[in-house]
């Protein structure tokens, strides 16, 4: 991509970042809340993209950071009074660890192997926080004071998404988002070329995991009440693989474009059919991906509507 | 680029989200709008249910009675499939998008936990009739009020009757969310003022089927009664996992599950001698509320079964509601509050009149089943049966 | 096998036994361990239930085993099709009359046409893509038969009152009359299954399938064929799961979800597409949960982790499992 073609997406982005910042004051509460769950998921099916998109490595337990961040958010406002910003950088930290302690050995499996050990993992940090009563609260859940308007959280929501974009997209367009997908492609050939997979596959699988502990967090802080089964629930990594291969697994706009379009989706039949729009998402997901399972960014490039390159 | 026209495709969808859904009528019609979440699915809508019935029949007999403060009363009751975070956003968006006149609360402690959050943050008031863990109340909050007997006190009854018997050990175990481990909290409290040593408390994960280990755990320890703050799965299993390891117990009660109507009729004679709890029992000859009679009639007829105690809460409740409204003379939130928090009237469920917190000081009854019916054992002034303990062996029944 | 299989194979036992010797270890330094005869009676009874719960998990693995096995497809639709066929036997029992071991001649075939179904339908697509589309298909599958059950049924619990008395073995060891026809019944399904594929030539066929589906198809094995009748048979096995699991236990239409992932811990466990992995996994999952509750203070809220720490230490040190071959 040339230099004129980056600062054009550029722009865009930071257009559309400008009038999101605009937009709150004009709408409901209620909406308002939309649209923040709506970045939110957008920060999520990105970061998810990160690790099983570009590198391959399908995750299947990415909630787990999403939950941790929430919970630190919440333990440290709640027991400890601390101010909420900051309990977001120590939740980005809490996951960046856990992310090395959990990624060091699990990276080492393949395929399904990986996806089904992270699925453990994610229910396993979920019975951790459960049984660790004395930090957690374990079942009884986590009630934060309510102190925030709707405000806040909105554009901390917005900063995340906008940063996690540009994220995204360096390491979509970059050297090290060409070494990613290498691995992905052929791991044994990309090690002979001399890239140390072990340490680009933990890069980008930590880098994947804190801006969900992020996310976690701000939402904690909206939510004002947390507890194991509702943060650590499966549906949610559900949620970011099916909205990264609805856009595009790989790609930069995929994950944005599935995010947006689907979380919509959902709000509107879930507001109009309330009792049917759980079944018809379980036949949308299993629609999608038997007849889609490169998302519409891959059905663009077989169109022939978009140039096929490597990323988006 | 595709970049740039699928970034202007999204941005024109988030615009025609905006306009998307279109509830915001105030008062058309010059009606009341009351709304609420309920469980309608997920695994708390068979007790909420039951409140949900209550609510349509108190509805319909307001509007027959020229509704709330002459307007017609319109209800909305949203489903929030058992679930806290929808929950929390459908309350949300009733407040802000559909703009309810009167707010009706969610069942279950831990729901009602976090959209207390959001009513209090939104100062709309409400009577609470489906959760009973006082720390909901204990934290400053002015906007919610209570009609129940607290959660603490759910296994009161059944503590005293194991002293009675004179039970020395017992166990204390239940599922690890938040009403359980508060009425097991209050449990641990009875007895240790009663003088009965806890020798195993324990929690276990909601979907938790086999206890077989856990028994024998209890078993190990010397309990001779257990305190079970269940709900229907988790009692029904333990029961019968008792009965086949030829597990004797002098006392076994359970929380919710017993006070479900098809709990008897699922479990057949594993459920005898099983002490459960009530908050309210259709018993208008020995509990002596006002109106109770003409409830339980009207409900019957319609709905083909007598009433439990979650229904008989919520009717109380929204008795409770409509006397405050009347009092307030108007739907303003201040002045719904003062007058929720300062009225004293009798409703279908007993007393209505709560404390500065917000607490009601309401009695619940402890009841077992014997022969298949729930008969109220304790307190004595309700008696209608004398409880049959300690409980006979599984191989002598 | 070569010196790196059998060591960590070696690793993979060593972790095996520190393991089961945690919840002793734990108890004994908790105090809940006790020495004397009355204690091990209870041992020997949790132990003897863990076994009976165990045959029944594994009954569930055994078809999970199977698909992963041939089609290296992960159903996370698995444990709803154990709750369908819960629900397939209460319905023929409380509106057919029919006796919930007898009515496996009705849903076992109805089962195992389900299961061709879905393989024609849906799961074709998902052989040889990679793993994701497999899963998200199968979780869209699972999620559809949860809500339209719940749909038909509600959420209420149901259960089958169904042989409620207990069994003495010995003057301290009680074991409950329909947990030991359902330990019965496994053992003799999974018996079957086994000679099945043992001896039959359309059994070889499946394993042979599974060992390597090109060879295979070059054999003149109709691998398409192999498919449908192993997603079936799949099906049909984790409905006679279902069955056993509704006379004795309560059900709804979201009990299926915990299923799923003891049967994902057991497959691992005992080795990928491997039948008789399946099955001793299952026995082992079963005793080592039994043991952490009872031993280890608050050991029942840690069940879970018996099985999700399992699977994740069994993927580490020997993602093969068991019975299967060390896989890079």
């Amino acid at each position: 991509m040339t230099w004129r073609e980056h600062l054009r997406n550029l722009a865009l982005v930071a257009l559309c970042g400008f009038a999101l910042a605009l937009l709150p004051s004009a709408l409901s509460v209620y909406l308002r809340s939309f649209m923040l769950f709506t970045m939110m998921y957008v920060v999520l099916a990105l970061s998810w993209n990160i690790i099983s998109g570009f590198t391959g490595y399908t995750s299947f337990g990415h909630v787990a950071f999403y939950g941790i961040g929430a919970y630190v958010c919440a333990i440290l406002v709640a027991d400890y009074g601390w101010f909420w910003l900051y309990t977001l950088a120590v939740g980005a930290g809490v996951a960046a660890l856990v992310g090395i302690a959990i990624g060091y050995p699990v990276l080492r499996l393949k395929g399904p192997y990986f996806a089904i050990a992270m699925l453990g993992a994610a229910e396993g940090t979920r019975v951790v926080v459960a049984v660790w009563d004395s930090l957690t609260h374990g079942g009884l859940g986590i009630s934060l004071p309510s102190a925030e308007t709707s405000m806040e959280t909105y554009y901390a929501m917005l900063a995340l998404m906008l940063l996690t974009i540009a994220v995204a997209y360096a390491v979509g367009h970059s050297r090290f988002g060409v070494r990613l997908n290498a691995i992905r492609e052929d791991e044994g050939a990309a090690e002979a070329l001399g890239i140390n997979a072990t340490l680009y596959k933990l890069a980008a699988f930590v880098l994947s995991a804190v801006f969900p502990a992020v996310a976690g967090g701000i939402q904690a802080y909206k939510v004002l009440y947390i507890d194991p089964p509702s943060v650590f629930f499966v549906q949610i990594t559900i949620a970011m693989a099916l909205m990264s291969m609805l856009g595009g697994k790989g790609t930069v706009i995929g994950p944005i474009l599935g995010a947006v379009l689907l979380y919509t989706a959902q709000e509107l039949t879930w507001v109009n059919f309330p009792t049917a729009h759980l079944i018809a998402y379980g036949l949308f997901i299993v629609l999608v991906a038997r007849f889609m399972p490169r998302g519409l960014v891959g059905f663009a490039i077989d169109q022939g509507w978009v140039r096929k390159g490597m990323v988006h | 680029m595709t970049t740039s026209r699928t970034l202007a495709g999204a941005l024109g969808v988030l615009l025609l989200a905006g306009g998307a859904p279109a509830w915001a009528n105030h008062r058309p019609n010059n009606e009341a709008l009351v709304g609420g979440a309920i469980s309608q699915t997920g695994r708390y809508a068979e007790p909420a249910g039951r409140q949900v019935n209550s609510i349509k029949l108190w509805v319909d007999e307001v509007n027959a009675r020229g509704g709330l403060l002459g307007h017609r009363v319109r209800l909305i009751l949203l489903d929030d499939k058992s679930d806290t975070q929808s929950a929390i956003k459908l309350y949300e968006k009733l407040i802000t998008e559909d703009k309810v006149d009167l707010v009706l609360g969610p069942y279950s402690s831990g729901i009602t936990e976090a959209v207390a959050n959001v009513t209090e943050r939104y100062k709309m008031p409400f009577v609470a009739y489906g959760a009973s863990s006082s720390p909901i109340w204990e934290k400053g909050r002015r906007y919610i009020f209570n009609i129940v007997a607290v959660a603490e006190d759910y296994q009161k009854g059944a503590v005293h009757l194991a002293k009675q018997i004179g039970v020395k050990k017992a166990a204390v175990i239940g599922e690890d969310s938040l009403f359980p481990r508060q009425s097991g909290k209050g449990a641990k409290d009875w007895a240790k003022q009663l003088g009965i040593d806890i020798v195993v408390e324990e929690n276990y994960p909601q979907k938790q089927t086999d206890f077989t280990a856990l028994l024998q755990k209890i078993k190990a320890a010397g309990a001779e009664a257990v305190f079970s703050n269940s709900y229907f799965a988790d009692a029904a299993a333990q029961l019968r996992q008792m009965r086949e390891q030829n597990m004797n117990f002098k006392l076994y009660s359970s929380t919710v599950g017993p006070g479900l109507p098809n709990f008897p009729e699922q479990l057949g004679s594993t459920a005898e001698y099983v002490l459960g709890f009530s908050q309210w029992e259709p018993l208008p000859k020995i509990l002596k509320h006002p109106g109770m009679d003409e409830y339980i009639a009207a409900y019957e007829k319609r709905f083909n079964e007598k009433p439990n105690y979650h229904a008989g809460s919520t009717y109380g409740a929204l008795q409770a509601t409509e006397a405050a409204v009347k009092k307030a003379g108007a739907f303003d939130n201040e002045k719904l509050r003062e007058a929720m928090a300062t009225i004293d009237v009798q409703t279908v469920f007993g007393r209505y009149k709560v404390n500065a917190t917000g607490m009601n000081a309401a009695e619940g009854l402890t009841f077992q089943i014997l022969k298949g019916q729930r008969r109220v054992v304790w307190p004595e002034k309700w008696a209608e049966a004398k409880p049959e303990l300690p409980m006979p062996e599984w191989s002598k029944r | 096998m070569e010196r790196s299989d059998v060591r960590s194979l070696y690793l993979l036992g060593a972790f095996l036994a520190c393991a089961y010797a945690l919840p002793f270890l734990v108890g004994a330094w908790a105090g809940t361990v006790r020495a004397d005869a009355a204690w091990l009676g209870i041992l020997t009874t949790v132990v003897v239930s863990g076994v009976m719960q165990g045959g029944v998990y594994a009954m569930f693995a055994v078809g999970l085993t199977l698909i992963f096995g041939v089609m290296r497809i992960i159903n996370a639709a698995h444990g709803e099709m154990v709750m369908m066929g819960a629900y397939l036997t209460w319905v023929s029992f409380f509106y057919l009359g029919v006796d919930p071991l007898l009515s496996l001649a009705l849903t076992l075939p109805v089962a195992f046409l389900f299961g061709v179904a879905v393989q024609k339908l849906l799961l074709n697509a998902a052989v040889g893509a990679p793993e994701l589309t497999g899963l998200l298909i199968t979780f869209g599958l699972g999620l559809t038969m949860i809500y339209t059950v719940e749909l038909i049924f509600t959420t209420d619990f149901r259960t089958i009152p169904y042989a409620p008395g207990t069994i003495q073995l010995t003057s301290t060891i009680a074991v409950g009359r329909n947990r030991m026809i359902s330990f019965a019944m496994a053992v003799v399904i999974s018996l079957a299954v086994y000679l099945f594929l043992k001896l039959t030539r359309l059994g070889k066929a499946v394993r042979a399938t599974a060992l390597n589906a090109e060879v295979a198809m070059v054999c003149g094995i109709n691998v398409r064929r192999i498919y449908l009748i192993t997603t079936g048979l799949a099906a049909a096995l984790a409905v006679a799961g279902g069955a056993l699991v509704s006379i004795q236990f309560g059900f709804n239409p979201e009990t299926g979800v915990v299923y799923t992932l003891q049967a994902f811990a057991i497959v691992i466990l005992g080795g990928r597409g491997n039948y008789v992995g399946a099955l001793v996994g299952g026995l082992m999952l079963g005793v080592l949960e039994n043991l952490v509750s009872l031993m280890i203070p608050n050991g029942t809220a840690m069940v879970e982790l018996a099985a999700y720490g399992l699977m994740i230490f069994v993927l580490l040190i020997r993602p093969g499992g068991l019975m299967g071959v060390k896989e890079g």
